[in-house]
């Protein structure tokens, strides 16, 4: 007799993304329920309002599957490229959205979407403090931002956010100095309207 | 104070979504293959019982021919377990399986795993139903089926004899035939119009159509991937001599909506010679240059060739 079984339960999450990869739904959700909230957290920064957020997540994993063949894991995870796609989605929402809007539309959601501020900081100033901080982060490249998300917000090393961004370690430092004095920049000066580092940048 | 968590309404939904959607994209891949592999076979696969059984139909060099031995044995179980299929009969050199999951839950069997989820029980039958045929171990007269807690299935299992045609060559030394477990034919045998024109495309022609050859490094992966989404790239279909055209294939891989189709040759793609020993037909010279797109990092997330 012979035990029909090839594809034990897998218990890393590389082993899930191995398991996603020969086909496994059920380890691709596991991945998914391993990154969602952190994946959702960046969308909020990046976008102003909650169910933009939740739009651009769904777009993080489905582009996570549609490119499965090519995404590469740092250290055994996909977060980092995740975070990577979710900075570029958060860039231009609407396009890099487009293909997925029908299924994007029939999710469920629990109410109406309201502003990221207004859902997520229940003080005016801690408000004020995410509208310049998703200005500041919007004005900088993409790769940028995604630096910034990887190290600043995520805790992952320059090394590690050089490798999930394919980029040389020494321009993952160089660009983490940039972004940084960018957004710290940002952060000092006076809301405009998104206008404020290209103010610092014609100075 | 901000929120930590995803809508947990929204978090369930696309979680059900993205199982479907893995499912669904699995699924399209593998009828791809089918069409392109074993087209030449549709209509000519006898279903029976739930247990696709080929009843010697079929005619395309290399098709695989099972012959049904005994009787289906069915079985329904909640759990793992393993159902004994009875002895062997003496010709039996495969299994055909074909298991239908009841309930939500994940199943293991030969060569993989299926996974179901609530959305999927409301679907008709074939939506949550995976069919293989596998290898029969000598001696071997049963088959266990592991699953996640609760899990309920079906299964319907024959022993069969499989026989594999051997591929035909034409007179360039090629063969062709459809795709089986030993690989691939030189000229893969497909079907266009409808189903109306049979012929050939080259294996060599498919892999590099596909990108299987053309993508060696995470700037060319990217770069295939956002070529691939809008256009659909066409390869010539040949009759067994391989070297007359009597149509177009066309890779139906883009994305967006109205895509183009464009011609393989016109991408000058560097491609793999094919594997076969086969000298390439003189009609179809390999094409030589390599003009990979130009990608920059900021652009998309970041890639790596595939493991």
């Amino acid at each position: 007799m012979r035990t029909l079984l090839t594809v034990e339960p897998a218990q890393g999450e590389s082993e899930y993304w191995a398991g996603a990869l020969g086909g496994d739904s059920e380890a691709f959700a596991t991945v998914f329920d391993l990154h969602k909230d952190r994946v959702y957290r960046h969308a909020l920064r990046l976008v102003n309002n909650v169910h933009d957020a939740e739009d651009v997540t769904a777009g993080a994993f489905l582009e996570l599957w549609r490119r499965r063949a090519s995404v590469c894991l740092v250290e055994g995870s996909a977060l980092p490229w995740l975070l990577v796609s979710t900075t570029n989605l958060a860039h231009n929402s609407t396009r890099s959205l487009r293909r997925y809007r029908a299924l994007l539309g029939s999710l469920p959601r629990s109410g109406p979407a309201p502003g990221a501020s207004e859902a997520a900081f229940d003080d005016i100033e801690a408000a004020r403090a995410a509208e310049r901080l998703r200005e500041a982060l919007g004005s900088l490249s993409r790769t940028d931002g995604a630096i910034i998300a990887l190290t600043a917000f995520e805790g992952f090393s320059p090394s590690q956010a050089a490798a999930a961004l394919g980029i040389s370690d020494g321009a993952a430092r160089a660009r983490l100095h940039r972004a940084r004095a960018r957004v710290a920049a940002a952060l000092e000066g006076p809301s405009s309207g998104g206008t404020t580092l290209a103010a610092k940048e014609a100075e | 104070m901000t929120t930590e968590q995803i809508d947990p309404v929204f978090a369930s939904a696309l979680r059900d979504a993205l199982v479907t959607h893995v499912k669904a994209t699995r699924r399209r891949r593998f009828v791809w293959r089918w069409r392109v592999g074993l087209g030449m076979l549709a209509g000519t696969t006898v279903v029976a019982g739930g247990a696709a059984l080929a009843a010697g139909l079929l005619s395309q060099p290399g098709a695989p021919v099972d012959t049904q031995l005994g009787t289906i044995v069915t079985a329904t179980r909640t759990g793992t377990a393993t159902i004994n299929l009875g002895p062997v009969p003496g010709s039996a050199n495969d299994l055909s399986l074909t298991l239908t999951c009841l309930s939500a839950g994940t199943f293991y069997f030969p060569d993989g795993s299926m996974s179901c989820s609530p959305a999927d029980l409301r679907q008709p039958t074939v939506y949550r139903q995976a069919s293989e045929v596998v290898p029969l171990a000598p001696g071997e007269d049963s088959v266990t089926i592991k699953t996640s807690p609760g899990a309920s299935w079906a299964l319907q299992a024959a022993y069969v004899h499989r026989v594999i045609s051997p591929w035909a060559t034409n007179a360039r030394g090629q063969t062709y035939g459809v795709m089986n477990r030993n690989g691939s034919p030189d000229l893969v045998a497909v079907v266009i119009n409808q189903g109306r024109l049979q012929g050939y495309v080259k294996a060599s022609d498919l892999n590099c159509a596909s990108g299987l050859d053309a993508v060696h490094t995470p700037a060319e992966a990217l770069a295939w991937d956002k070529a691939s989404e809008d256009r659909d790239i066409s390869v010539p279909v040949y009759k067994s001599d391989g070297a007359t055209v009597i149509g177009t294939f066309v890779l139906d891989d883009a994305t967006h909506p109205g895509a183009r189709t464009v011609p393989l040759s016109s991408l000058h793609l560097a491609c793999e010679p094919p594997a076969s020993s086969a000298p390439p037909a003189p009609s179809s010279p390999t094409p030589s240059t390599v003009t990979p797109a130009p990608v920059t990092t900021v652009q998309a997330p970041p890639t790596t060739s595939a493991g």
